[in-house]
């Protein structure tokens, strides 16, 4: 790899009127490296990558400061779109980067931007559809694909110019854990194919370990607080790491849990797999998982034959008094249509709901909703005012609570700005919160905790956990599901496959194979141990 | 003339082009009920709503040919998206919006207070008017009725292009949307002082 | 041959230009004449629903009735009108029938081109052929498919809106002034909205290298063939022959204002 800076940030410092979201960044990254952008939701992480191709601070009247090299050469002295072909970017907001109609028209817009000759397009378009899987796609108009097939074309679009420089914000937020991996492979084959510089910013990183090359930690002041080698960062940094809230790699952290319980015996904190595997003694310390089976109370909500959109086929579940609901299964399988169905957001084409024995089209709508809370999975879906206090404050008895709910949902500082001015995952705090702040009988998220950190991604699961109300929530992220669910409810193609717990779905690979699903760390790890004591054992 | 424009803003005007082609299609229908209880004299009663875009455009984005784009393009889509009167549409849309741009060009795209949007609303009716005059052959009317529909379609700019023109832009800037718009940054300026 | 592969932007030059010539005459019959062929136009090579057709051509044909008689009832009485039909201080004349119908034809002719030209033309592709054969500004033009990209969004967005309001407790509409106030509650935030995502949209192209740079090649070239030409003659060919047949018959009469 050679050395050649390829880009250079010199006090770099970023400012929406007259607030400071990073001061004074330093660093530079060399060509063809795999740079891993973390930090706490709100750090700026999204700003700054806005700023590395020069796209701020012209679209939003902020103010950068301190100076930026690409190529030794200063942004100021490119011209317009010269950047842009060399430093492609997949926005964090997958509903917000399209300009076309149909999926096709869109890959083929970059192209034309850069005056790709005719015959070459198709195939480069073909060939970019492809490396994400969209290929079927490839004539539907955009705003009917699922967010998570958004995230994907978004990609393809960046592909298909071959630029330089790579820049993805929270790629997989949106994905389900089998298209997380693969497009983590993806990206690692293209590398090999032909290299380019990656800048990743991730909250999960678990795909991330195996390319990433160098990390730059940002804390919440917008400061650099880390920067160096995976390794290091992981390692002897990973306290101030989680002192911030930044999630470790699921491996660092059993790691770490395993050195504090004593059986961890590597001399330094594991970064593979195999690593751990091979610093544990006590194996079985993992396997147990102090799961209470709670006794389910009666129905509150019946489902049964359900069909919906052309696209849900036969659907029959219950969901019971006090019970943690998870729905998973592909992008596309059909969670977020059920979840607006089984709210009476949309209509279905037959069969029945039953919401607290009461049919659901029987239900006033203001009484529904006052035992039914929805959190859309498009933040600003739920966002009725013009500004974040008012949001929460909106139809709430009490006012003097928002200030409580702000400080837990790290708000605070936002407190006066506009909805749509978040970060992407203050946006996505706020519109769970504006639901958790009342009492419903059923609550529920469609991808409550995509996007986080650590630290508020456990602050909305706990809330959830201490609510009375049944929960009924969509995830793609299988860690969740294996702490948090009662019941998980796996949807492929439109239809419901499997219904059971937790544990018993975790034993049944053919389904998560279907359903594009994954194990929770916690399962691999137990499964590799068995398999370990088997080898050991012959 | 584009060349000064921002992508931002082309796209900002054409938005709201097409939000408003959409309204012109509703109202339309409107036009066509108020017209057969008053006969043609009953569209000139909302005629001012056809020039509300163009107003809208200038007061928010301030630079020469917003308001004529703005309503040019909102003909056109109201073409695409079925309004039959089709092609030539786009003519009196063209025309229409370049009686509001006449204002705005007599205040070199300055002043932007209540009278001028009223103007402006008022030069889009003058304009349609005369165009209206050629093609739909308004000549065939007795003068009395032709000069009553001139005054009620003046009225009808001034009112409901210029005010609620006016009014709406400024509750849109009341929402931030408008933040990095010249109106937005005026609205936030009034706000903090 | 289709009138959907005829070229957009031909298309279009064409039935402007023929409804510019049919505003010079003022009279029934040519309108009459060209109304028959443009429908059978439309409907021979256009391929089009014919349900399609009359729901937009039947406001025209409401306006145009109410045209004739709006015209019959506040005439302008000239020396040596023949009074058909009298009553209080209704007059009702040939000429002024006449020109009533002449009117009202008029109109319903420039509505049979216009429709031939919306339902034959996809937007895309009229966006495309401007800037591909009237050289219209690749910034305006995308900015304007940008635009029209929410077309199919101001609905959902609409919907969404409703949707947040429902979730968060504020009851839906359901009698005629609620849904007024409901009106009043959306129309800025759904504008507010509009405006956020066209900004962004904005950034997405700068994202994707859009500068607006003149020289551009398309995925999908917008082509100019013989076809065109021909139809572009054909129908301004049979404006002008209907104008001839009306003089032959003797009712063509030029449109002067009528003063
Ligand atoms: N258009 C805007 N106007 C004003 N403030 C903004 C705007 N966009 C972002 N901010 C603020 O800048 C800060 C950083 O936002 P940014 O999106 O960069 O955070 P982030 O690190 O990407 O967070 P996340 O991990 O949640 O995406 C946030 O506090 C946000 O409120
Ligand atoms: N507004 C719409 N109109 C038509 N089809 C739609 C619409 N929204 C979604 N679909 C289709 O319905 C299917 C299911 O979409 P849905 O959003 O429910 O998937 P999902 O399981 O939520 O996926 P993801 O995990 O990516 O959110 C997808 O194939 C999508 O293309
Ligand atoms: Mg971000
Ligand atoms: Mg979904």
């Amino acid at each position: 790899m050679s050395l050649f800076k390829q880009l250079e940030a010199e006090g770099l410092g970023f400012s929406y009127e007259e607030r400071d979201i990073f001061t004074n960044l330093t660093f530079s990254i060399q060509k063809n490296q795999s740079l891993l952008l973390l930090g706490p939701s709100g750090s700026g992480k999204s700003t700054l990558a806005f700023c590395l191709n020069k796209l701020y601070p012209e679209a939003v009247d902020g103010i950068l400061n301190g100076s930026l090299l690409f190529e030794g050469k200063n942004l100021d002295d490119f011209n317009q779109g010269e950047l842009n072909q060399k430093i492609g970017i997949v926005f964090q907001d997958p509903e917000s980067q399209f300009c076309m109609l149909t999926v096709e028209e869109e890959v083929a817009f970059g192209l034309e931007n850069f005056n790709v000759p005719r015959i070459e397009m198709e195939a480069k378009i073909e060939a970019a559809l492809a490396m994400v899987g969209l290929h079927d796609e490839k004539k539907s108009t955009i705003h009917t694909l699922s967010g998570g097939q958004k995230q994907k074309l978004a990609l393809a679009c960046v592909l298909a110019l071959e630029p330089e420089v790579i820049i993805l914000d929270e790629p997989t937020a949106n994905l389900d854990p089998q298209s997380s991996t693969e497009l983590a492979e993806t990206i690692a084959r293209l590398k090999k194919e032909r290299p380019f510089t990656l800048i990743v910013i991730e909250h999960k990183l678990d795909d991330w370990v195996e390319i990433i090359d160098r990390c730059l930690v940002l804390d919440s002041n917008g400061m650099i607080l880390f920067d160096g080698s995976p390794r290091q960062c992981f390692g002897e940094f990973a306290p101030f790491l989680q002192k911030e809230g930044i999630w470790l790699p699921k491996v660092v952290n059993a790691g770490i849990a395993a050195k504090n319980a004593g059986f961890y015996k590597g001399e330094r904190l594991p970064l593979r797999h195999h690593e751990l595997l091979a610093g544990l003694e006590n194996s079985v310390a993992f396997s147990i998982k102090n799961n209470i089976t709670v006794s389910l109370g009666e129905p509150i909500l019946e489902v049964n034959g359900l069909y919906a959109r052309g696209h849900l086929k036969n659907i029959n579940l219950r969901i019971h008094k006090g019970e943690m609901t998870a729905v998973v299964g592909a992008n596309g399988s059909g969670k977020t249509t059920l979840s607006k169905c089984v709210s009476g957001l949309l209509p279905l084409t037959q069969g029945q709901i039953h919401f607290l024995g009461m049919p659901l089209s029987k239900w006033k709508e203001k009484e529904l909703f006052k035992h039914l809370g929805y959190v859309f999975q498009n933040p600003e879906h739920q966002f009725i005012t013009d500004c974040v206090h008012e949001e929460i404050g909106f139809g709430l008895e009490d006012q003097a609570a928002i200030p409580a709910i702000l400080e837990k949902m790290g708000l605070e500082k936002e407190a006066a700005a506009h909805p749509f001015s978040l970060s992407q995952g203050q946006k996505r705090r706020l519109s769970v919160a504006t639901m958790l702040v009342h009492e419903q009988d059923l609550l529920i998220l469609d991808e409550p905790t995509f996007g986080q950190d650590a630290n508020t991604a456990h602050e909305i699961m706990e809330v959830l956990n201490e609510k009375e109300g049944s929960v009924f929530m969509i995830t793609h992220d299988m860690e969740l599901v294996d702490q948090y669910a009662d019941t998980v409810h796996v949807l492929d193609k439109g239809e419901l496959i499997f219904s059971g717990t937790p544990e018993s779905l975790w034993g049944n690979l053919e389904i998560i194979q279907q359903a594009r699903l994954k194990l929770p760390f916690r399962k691999r790890l137990q499964n590799d141990l068995v398999r370990r004591e088997i080898h050991v054992a012959t | 003339m584009l060349a000064k424009w921002k992508l931002r803003e082309v796209i900002v005007l054409s938005v709201l082009a097409v939000v408003f082609a959409v309204v012109y299609l509703l109202f339309l229908q409107l036009g066509t009920v108020l017209f057969a209880m008053f006969g043609l004299i009953g569209y000139d009663l909302i005629f001012g709503i056809w020039f509300i875009v163009s107003i809208i455009a200038a007061y928010i984005i301030r630079k020469p040919g917003a308001a004529f784009l703005s309503e040019t393009i909102a003909a056109m889509v109201e073409v695409m998206i079925g309004n039959a009167v089709g092609p030539r549409l786009i003519i009196s849309g063209m025309i229409q919006g370049l009686g509001a741009e006449a204002v705005f060009a007599a205040t070199k795209w300055k002043n932007y207070s209540t009278w001028v949007l009223m103007a402006a609303g008022m030069g889009s009716s003058v304009f349609s008017f005369a165009w209206g005059f050629y093609v739909s052959g308004f000549a065939a009317l007795s003068p009395g009725y032709v000069t009553a529909m001139f005054f009620v379609r003046l009225a009808s700019g001034a009112l409901l292009a210029g005010l609620l023109g006016k009014y709406l832009s400024e509750g849109l800037a009341k929402t931030g949307a408008l933040n990095s718009f010249p109106l937005g940054k005026e609205h936030k300026r009034n706000v903090t002082v | 041959m289709s009138l959907h592969e005829v070229n957009p932007s031909i298309k279009a030059f064409t039935v402007v230009v023929s409804i510019l010539i049919l505003s010079v005459f003022f009279d029934p019959i040519t309108p009459l004449v060209t109304i028959l062929w443009s429908v059978t136009v439309t409907f021979l090579f256009g391929r089009v629903s014919f349900k399609k057709w009359l729901l937009l051509f039947t406001p025209f044909l409401f306006i145009a009735v109410i045209y004739v008689w709006s015209t019959m009832l506040f005439p302008r009485l000239q020396v040596g009108d023949h009074i058909i039909w009298q009553w209080g201080i209704l007059t009702v004349t040939a000429e002024g029938f006449q020109r009533g119908l002449s009117l009202g034809l008029r109109v319903l002719s420039f509505a049979t081109l216009s429709i031939m030209f919306t339902l034959t033309t996809k937007p895309t592709d009229f966006l495309l052929s401007l800037m591909q054969q009237c050289k219209l500004p690749p910034k305006l033009a995308y900015g304007i498919m940008a635009g029209y990209r929410f077309l199919p969004l101001i609905r959902e967005e609409f919907l969404t809106l409703k949707n947040a309001h429902r979730v968060r407790g504020v009851a839906g509409a359901r009698t005629i002034p609620e849904k007024i106030q409901q009106l009043k509650r959306y129309v800025i935030p759904l504008l507010a909205g509009a405006i956020r995502k066209a900004e962004r949209t904005a950034l997405a192209m700068e994202s994707k290298g859009f500068t607006g740079a003149k020289n551009r090649i398309f995925y999908r070239e917008i082509t100019v063939s013989r076809i065109d030409w021909i139809f572009l003659f054909l129908m301004i060919g049979a404006v002008i022959l209907s104008a001839f047949i009306s003089w032959k018959l003797g009712y063509l009469q030029f449109y002067n204002g009528e003063l």
